[in-house]
C-alpha cells in the first residue's frame, strides 16, 4: 500500500523558505510548479468528530473557479466536484454521490457536518519528475494567509509503486530543517467542539474523598455536555444534540437522586423539580425525532400498503414537531432557563469547594466509596426485586417501571462504579444491558403503538386519506408482534441478569441497606 | 468493477492506443481506473512513462508469488493506475500453463482488485494464445478495432467464432473502427456496410496523426490536446462503451 501523504513544517513554526524548498527538489528531481492559487478551505467533521475518529479528513475548497471536497484518509485522497451550493451545517447526503460520499455518509450517520475550521490558504503544487518526465511524487505547498508568520507546511505525497522517492523527499526536506508534523491539527473555529469535552474528563475521584465531591465532579460534567450541545439544539443542526443534551439531563436528575442522603436539602427541594421541568420541555421535540428517524424502517414494514402512503403521516409528524420545537426554543431561550444554567452551575461549585474544603459535620464523614457501595446494592436490588415480581400476567406498567430501574442502575454504575471495591464485573453490566434492551424494545413498541393511534385520531381530523391509516394500522400490527417478541425475550434476559442462584449481582454481603 | 479488454488477432490496429486514452477518460470523470498492460512490447507502460520493470516478473504474478498491488504504479493521472508489462510477460502463456487453473487465473488475480477500482482495462497482445482465452473469460466487453478493410472484417468473423466457441463465461463483443480514413473509397464503403450492425460501434477513431504523437509526447491525447478531434472522437467511444 502506498504511503500516506506527510507533512512537513518549519521549526518553530517559523516562515518556510519555500525557495530554499523548491531549490533542494530541483536538484534531485525535474519540478514542474504549478500556479499558486488562493483556496479557502473549511475543514468539516460532525460535533463529536466521528470523522476524524475514523482517521477521515474531510475539506471544502473553493478557489474562484472551482469547488470541490477533498477526503484524506488510508486509501490516500479522493476529491469530488462541487455542483450547487453547499451550505454547512448539512448532512453527508448534499455530497454528490460518488466515492467522498460513500466514504464519509456512513461515519457520519445521522449527524450533521459542520465546520470546524476555516482558513484561506496559498497553495501550489509541485510535480517532481524522475529522467523519463515520469511524475513520481507530488509536493504540496500550502501556506495560510491570515496567520502573520503563519506556518506553512510542506506536504510531501506518495505515488503508487514510488514510495522509496517519497522517502527520499522526506529525508531532503528533514535536511532542509522541516519537521514532520501530525496531519490534522487545524486550529478549530466556530462550533464548541464536542470533543473536547473529552479532553477536560474530570480528575478520577478517589474512593476515599467525599462523596460530595465525587457527586459535583460528576455533575459538572453532565452540565458541561448540556452546555456544549445547547447551540446545536438550538440551531437544529441535527437530532444527536438534542439527543445528548438529554442523556446528560437524566444522568444528572438520577445522579441527583441517588445522592440525596449527602446533597444539601435544596438539592432535592429546588434542583430536582428544575430538571424534571427541563425533561417535560424537551421531550415532546425527542419522541418526535425518534418517529421521523424511524420513518423508514417503518415503511420497511408494510405489507400491504405502499410506502408512500406513509408520506402523510410523516408530514403530520414534521408539523408536530415544528410545533413542539417553537415551544421547547422558546424555554430554552428564556431568562428563566438561563437563571437555572447559571444557578445551577453556582450551585455545583459551592458543592465541590464544600466537599474539598472548610466545611465540617456529618455532610463530609460519608465518603464516595461508601456511598457508590449503598447506591448499587440498593439499585441493584430494586430491579431483582421488580423484575423478580414480573409474570405472565403483569401488566405493561411493570416492565416500563423495572425500565426505569435499569437506567437508574445503569447511570448509578457510571458514576460510582470507579469508587467501589471490587469493580462490578464486565459480565453484570454486560447482562444488564442485554436485559434494557429487551425491556426498550418492549417499551418503544407499546409507546409508540399507542402513539400511533393518536395520531391517527388527529390525522383523522385533518381529512387524510384513508390509505395513510391503513398504514398506519399495519405499523400498529407490527409494533403488536415486536412487543410480544420482547416479552417472550424477558424472562431469559432477566434470568441471565440475576445469575448466579437469583442473588442481585451487586449486593454483597454486609452491604448497607 | 468493469473490465474492458482490448484485443485484436492482428496486430497495429489501435488496441493500445484505445486503452490508454479510454482508461484516461474513465479515470478523468472519476472511476478508480486500472490499466493491465499485458504485451510484453509494453507499449501502454511506455506511453505512461512507467519503466517496463515488473519486480518477480509475470511469472511472480501468476504464481501469487507476488501480490499484483506491489507492482502498481500510479499514472501522472489522478485515479489511474498501471499494472506494467515487461519483457518476462513474453512467457506469460507458460506461466498460465503451469498454473491451476490455467484459463481462469487472469480472472483469479482481477478479482483481487474489486475493491480497489470501478473500471479495468485490459491492452492484449495480438495473438490468440492461451492468454486470450483467460482475457475472454475475465473481460466483461471486448473493444475490438477494426481497420474498415475487407480483410480486417474476416479476422473480426474468426474472433467472434473464437468467442462463440469459447466456454462460458463470454464476454460482450464490440467491434470499432479504428484508423478510418474516409478518402479511402474501400474504407467509406465498409463503414457504410456496417452502419448500425449489431455489435458494431457508431462511433468511429479516424486516422489521426495526433495520435501517432502520443508516442513522443508519452501521454494520452486528451491529456495533451484535449479540444482535439481525435480526442472527441475517443469521448465519444468511451460515452458510448461506458457503463452507465
Ligand atoms: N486512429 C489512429 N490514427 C493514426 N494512427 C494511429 C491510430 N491508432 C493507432 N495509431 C498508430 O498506429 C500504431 C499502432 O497503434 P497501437 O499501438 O495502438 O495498436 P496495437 O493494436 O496496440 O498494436 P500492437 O498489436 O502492436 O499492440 C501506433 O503507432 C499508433 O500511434
Ligand atoms: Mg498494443
Amino acid at each position: 500500500m502506498t504511503r500516506p501523504a506527510r507533512a512537513f513544517q518549519g521549526v518553530d513554526e517559523g516562515r518556510l523558505e519555500l525557495d530554499a524548498v523548491v531549490g533542494v527538489l530541483a536538484d534531485r528531481y525535474t519540478v514542474e510548479a504549478g500556479r499558486p492559487r488562493t483556496v479557502r478551505r473549511r475543514r468539516l467533521d460532525t460535533f463529536d468528530r466521528r470523522l476524524r475518529a475514523a482517521g477521515l479528513t474531510l475539506e471544502h475548497h473553493s478557489e474562484p473557479r472551482a469547488r470541490r471536497v477533498v477526503l484524506d484518509g488510508a486509501d490516500g485522497p479522493s476529491t469530488d466536484a462541487v455542483t450547487g451550493d453547499l451550505r454547512w451545517p448539512a448532512g453527508a447526503e448534499v455530497l454528490r454521490a460518488g466515492r467522498v460520499r460513500d466514504a464519509v455518509a456512513p461515519v457520519a450517520g445521522i449527524r450533521a457536518l459542520l465546520v470546524v475550521s476555516d482558513e484561506r490558504h496559498s497553495w501550489r503544487q509541485l510535480d517532481l519528475r524522475d529522467a523519463d518526465g515520469k511524475t513520481v511524487v507530488r509536493v504540496e505547498l500550502d501556506e495560510p494567509l491570515a496567520v502573520v508568520g503563519g506556518a506553512g507546511r510542506v506536504t510531501v505525497r506518495a505515488l503508487r509503486g514510488y514510495d522509496e522517492h517519497a522517502r527520499r523527499v522526506d529525508r531532503l526536506l528533514t535536511g532542509l530543517g522541516l519537521r514532520p508534523v501530525e496531519a490534522g491539527l487545524a486550529g478549530l473555529a466556530g462550533m464548541p467542539d464536542g470533543d473536547d469535552l473529552a479532553d477536560d474528563v474530570p480528575a478520577p475521584v478517589a474512593a476515599d474523598a467525599p462523596a460530595t465531591a465525587l457527586l459535583a465532579a460528576a455533575l459538572s460534567g453532565f452540565l458541561a455536555v448540556m452546555r456544549a450541545n445547547l447551540p446545536g439544539v438550538l440551531a437544529d443542526i441535527d437530532t444527536e444534540f438534542l439527543h445528548d443534551f438529554r442523556v446528560a439531563l437524566r444522568r444528572t436528575r438520577s445522579t441527583l437522586r441517588w445522592g440525596r442522603e449527602v446533597l444539601p436539602a435544596e438539592f432535592r427541594s429546588e434542583w430536582e423539580p428544575a430538571f424534571a421541568g427541563l425533561g417535560a420541555l424537551t421531550t415532546p421535540v425527542r419522541d418526535l425525532d425518534v418517529y421521523l428517524l424511524g420513518l423508514p424502517a417503518m415503511s420497511g414494514w408494510l405489507v400491504a400498503a405502499d410506502a408512500t402512503d406513509l408520506d402523510s403521516f410523516g408530514r403530520h409528524l414534521t408539523q408536530r414537531r415544528a410545533i413542539a420545537r417553537q415551544e421547547m426554543v422558546d424555554g430554552l431561550r428564556s431568562a428563566r432557563f438561563r437563571r437555572l444554567l447559571a444557578g445551577w452551575e453556582g450551585a455545583l461549585v459551592t458543592l465541590g469547594g464544600r466537599a474539598t474544603g472548610t466545611a465540617t459535620g456529618t455532610e463530609r464523614s460519608t465518603s464516595a466509596g461508601v456511598l457508590g457501595g449503598r447506591v448499587l446494592a440498593r439499585a441493584s436490588r430494586k430491579v431483582v426485586r421488580d423484575g423478580a415480581a414480573i409474570g405472565a400476567g403483569s401488566p405493561a406498567d411493570d416492565l416500563h417501571r423495572l425500565r426505569g430501574r435499569c437506567k437508574e442502575l445503569r447511570y448509578a454504575l457510571e458514576v460510582f462504579a470507579p469508587v467501589v471495591d471490587p469493580p462490578p464485573s464486565r459480565r453484570v453490566v454486560a447482562d444488564l444491558r442485554g436485559l434494557q434492551d429487551v425491556l426498550g424494545r418492549f417499551q418503544d413498541a407499546d409507546v409508540q403503538r399507542r402513539a400511533l393511534r393518536e395520531f391517527a385520531e388527529e390525522m383523522l381530523t385533518s381529512g387524510v386519506p384513508a390509505a395513510a391509516l391503513l398504514a398506519m394500522g399495519e405499523l400498529i400490527a407490527h409494533l403488536d408482534a415486536e412487543q410480544g417478541k420482547a416479552r417472550r425475550e424477558f424472562d431469559q434476559a432477566f434470568t441471565r441478569f440475576v445469575r448466579p442462584s437469583g442473588r442481585a449481582p451487586l449486593h454483597r454481603p454486609g452491604g448497607d441497606t | 468493477m468493469r473490465i474492458f479488454a482490448t484485443y485484436n488477432i492482428k496486430g497495429g490496429v489501435g488496441k493500445t492506443s484505445t486503452a490508454v486514452n479510454l482508461a484516461y477518460l474513465a479515470a478523468r470523470e472519476g472511476q478508480r481506473t486500472l490499466l493491465w498492460d499485458l504485451d510484453p512490447q509494453a507499449a501502454a507502460t511506455y506511453l505512461f512513462r512507467v519503466r517496463p520493470k515488473v519486480k518477480g516478473g509475470a511469472h511472480g504474478l501468476v504464481t501469487g508469488r507476488r501480490p499484483a498491488e506491489s507492482v502498481l504504479k500510479a499514472t501522472d493521472f489522478e485515479n489511474l493506475d498501471l499494472l506494467p508489462a515487461d519483457f518476462s510477460y513474453r512467457n506469460l502463456d507458460l506461466d498460465l500453463d503451469d498454473a491451476k487453473k490455467r484459463t481462469r487465473r487472469l480472472g483469479q488475480l482481477l478479482t483481487g482488485f474489486t475493491a480497489d477500482y470501478d473500471v479495468v482495462f485490459l491492452d492484449c497482445p495480438p495473438s490468440i494464445s492461451l492468454l486470450s482465452e483467460n482475457v475472454l473469460h475475465a473481460a466483461d466487453t471486448l473493444l475490438v478495432p477494426l481497420i474498415p478493410a475487407a480483410l480486417s472484417l474476416r479476422t473480426f468473423d474468426q474472433l467472434k467464432t473464437f468467442v462463440a466457441e469459447s466456454a462460458k463465461p463470454r464476454p460482450e463483443v464490440l467491434a470499432f473502427f479504428s484508423m478510418a480514413d474516409r478518402r479511402k473509397r474501400l474504407h467509406r464503403e465498409v463503414i457504410e456496410a456496417f452502419d448500425g450492425a449489431a455489435g458494431v460501434a457508431t462511433t468511429v477513431i479516424p486516422a489521426l496523426s495526433i495520435i501517432e504523437q502520443m508516442a513522443e509526447r508519452r501521454a494520452p491525447v486528451p491529456a495533451f490536446a484535449p479540444l482535439s478531434r481525435a480526442a472527441l472522437s475517443y469521448e465519444a467511444l468511451w460515452a458510448e462503451v461506458r457503463p452507465s
